[in-house]
């Protein structure tokens, strides 16, 4: 059976659609929500992401997955109004998005504390709201290597994801050797693994892509949008061109069946300013015409946005 | 605004500081290790978390208690609106703090910011957020502001102060100096190192309150005279343990006279470190009234008198908490 764990419920794979892979409905970092600086009121939050999410699902979108970690915000009983008023679904993920937004319960919990959060999540329910995580979010704290508390969160999710089925997707694919040998060691095949963020402007230079799809990890072109050409580009922007360049290329290495790709922006950003005019219809405003353009053919197109999320997403026990 | 102020912030509005009665300084009411309360092994029940610390509070007014203060900061389960209905239940004046620390306790927010590179936080940013919550009140995260905060606390890293402890003791000094309200730190590794930080930002000493001074290793330092004689307050505030870390309360009792016999009376401020609920970490379960109903004899045993033990759970905390 193909089954995918929304927060409205299980649905069928061949029910997604076009997936927006590596997506936030709003995130925030650990203690953002004491500083007034970013306090929107719930009208402003509904306001600043329902005509997102609509345009999404009138552009053919189907499913968004947000990757919003434990201690960011993450807010299941809110993506659930969402998903449910929208007809966008909404996959929500258990997880960190790096060992740096894990606040101290978790910073001091071991493996098997770890593990147990998660697979609790995903086969019980994030809190008190029943829904079931989806994803499990990993990540690189920054400084660019993996912390003792990263690795300890791989493994975790390595457990979690053989014991359950669910996927798993890191923000971050530097340090790769060391989160594949933590996957390796725990025996989970790394076709179950997105290594993200293979494309922002700060990593993509020291981020092994080739490498990683070679051991057979799947690759997250997942920052798209975020341009040098924006009016106020965050840190991580990097030029449009090279961007696409770097995607079409990879692609054309005869990997079409690894990538997944995604804007990983915010429909209202909780603890931070977000970056105006960014938003996951980039996908369907300027990177599906971009694509096009370059030649892709919709067979294609179809294989990164529908088919490959889909056999990623799809619970595999 | 008079030189001497004579109200308290308290979680129901301004209080007279003569109303306090006995104070208990350093004491937690819901204390939540950060992260616990997304974490499926913790519940949080509001309703019997409001039933259990009712009856703690209850049982330290029966004792003569009047005040206590829940010196936790702004991010470890501080609950205003519950802390209201318990003030309301039970008669006791609750006062909540702002601050946060040490470094460990965290979120990301302010230790890995969205910046390239990620800067901690400095002290200046840390006053103006502790500032905010006596100014403007204290945060329900995401939902509105509540009362003022009567304390700012903060704490140094058991091993030594971090650079980001010394932003956070900085800040809190200067939240200090532009709201009235006094510092409360728990002291890392050497005492009198940390309360100096405070004091370089020229923050009154008598506006600062030291707390873990019955640490055993701060004993042995001659912390708790040396922070005496510098002008701040000394906290004792682990009336009730047992661990191997702190005095026990005859030892605590004996450092209490000393104190009063070197003429440091107006300096002592006594409390239990109680945890009135712990999520997410053991807490301390001794009772609030333990300091009166068991510590206090002790100290008359030590020939306090009267008007010693007056001065130091009700006089000295009354000053300390004063808005000034």
């Amino acid at each position: 059976m193909s089954r995918v764990n929304t927060v409205l419920g299980p649905v069928p794979a061949e029910e997604l659609g076009f997936v927006a892979i590596h997506e936030h409905i709003g995130y925030g970092m650990p203690g953002s929500e004491l500083d007034t600086t970013w306090w929107k009121s719930p009208e402003e939050r509904y306001q600043e992401t329902v005509p997102k999410l609509r345009a999404f699902r009138e552009h053919g979108g189907g499913t968004f997955v947000d990757v919003t970690g434990i201690c960011n915000g993450r807010d299941v009983d809110y993506y659930k109004s969402l998903s449910a008023k929208t007809g966008v679904h909404i996959v929500a993920c258990t997880g960190f998005v790096g060992g740096d937004t894990a606040l101290p319960y978790f910073a001091r919990a071991g493996v098997e504390e770890l593990t147990r959060q998660f697979v609790h999540e995903i086969t019980v329910g994030i809190g008190d709201t029943g829904s079931l995580a989806g994803v499990i979010k990993v990540g690189v704290s920054r400084g660019g290597r993996m912390t003792d508390l990263d690795k300890r969160i791989y493994r975790a999710a390595a457990r979690a994801a053989l014991t359950t089925g669910v996927p798993v997707l890191t923000h971050l694919a530097i340090d790769a050797e060391n989160a594949i040998a933590v996957f390796e060691e725990e025996g989970l095949p790394l076709h179950r693994v997105l290594f993200g963020h293979v494309d922002d402007g700060v990593n993509a230079g020291r981020t092994r892509d080739t490498w990683i799809a070679e051991q057979g990890g799947r690759i997250g072109f997942d920052t798209f949008g975020y341009e040098t050409e924006l009016p106020d580009p965050p840190f991580w922007a990097r030029p449009r061109q090279e961007r696409l360049d770097h995607f079409l290329r990879f692609v054309g290495e005869g990997r079409l069946t690894q990538v997944l790709a995604s804007a990983d922006a915010n429909c209202s950003p909780l603890g931070w300013p977000g970056v105006r005019g960014h938003t996951v219809n980039y996908l369907f405003d300027d990177l599906l015409p971009d694509l096009r353009a370059a030649g892709l053919d919709e067979a294609a197109i179809r294989t990164v946005f529908v088919d490959n999320p889909a056999g990623f997403l799809t619970l595999q026990k | 605004m008079s030189v001497k102020s004579n109200t308290v912030n308290t979680v129901l509005g301004p209080v007279p500081a003569e109303d306090l009665g006995v104070v208990s300084v350093h004491e937690a009411l819901l204390s939540v290790l950060p992260g616990a309360q997304y974490a499926v092994d913790v519940t949080l029940d509001r309703a019997e978390v409001f039933e259990t610390l009712a009856a703690r509070l209850t049982e330290f007014r029966a004792a003569g208690g009047g005040t206590v203060v829940d010196a936790t900061g702004m991010f470890h389960g501080r609950d205003v609106r519950l802390y209201e209905a318990l003030s309301r239940t039970t008669g006791v004046h609750l006062v909540a703090s702002t601050g946060q620390g040490p470094e460990e306790l965290l979120g990301g927010y302010f230790l890995t910011p969205q910046t390239n590179p990620p800067t901690p936080w400095p002290a200046e940013k840390f006053a103006g957020l502790f500032a905010r919550e006596v100014d403007e009140g204290m945060v329900v995260p995401r939902v509105e502001r509540r009362g003022a905060a009567g304390l700012i606390a903060t704490a140094a890293t058991r091993t030594g102060m971090t650079a980001t402890d010394e932003s956070l003791f900085r800040g809190a000094a200067r939240a200090a100096l532009r709201t009235g309200v006094a510092v409360s730190l728990r002291h890392g590794h050497d005492a009198v190192h940390d309360l100096d930080v405070v004091l370089d930002e020229k923050l009154p000493a008598d506006r600062v309150v030291v707390g873990g001074l019955d640490r055993r290793d701060a004993v042995a330092a001659g912390a708790p005279l040396a922070v005496a004689r510098r002008g701040a307050y000394v906290a004792l505030d682990h009336v009730g343990g047992t661990d191997a870390d702190h005095l026990t309360d005859t030892e605590r009792a004996a450092l209490v006279a000393d104190l009063v016999r070197a003429g440091l009376g107006d300096r002592v401020l006594l409390s239990c470190g109680a945890t009135g609920v712990a999520k997410g970490h053991p807490g301390n379960d001794v009772p609030y009234a333990h300091l009166l109903t068991a510590f206090v004899p002790l100290l008359e045993a030590r020939g306090l008198g009267d008007e010693d033990t007056r001065r130091i759970l009700v006089e000295n905390p009354r000053e300390l908490l004063s808005v000034r």
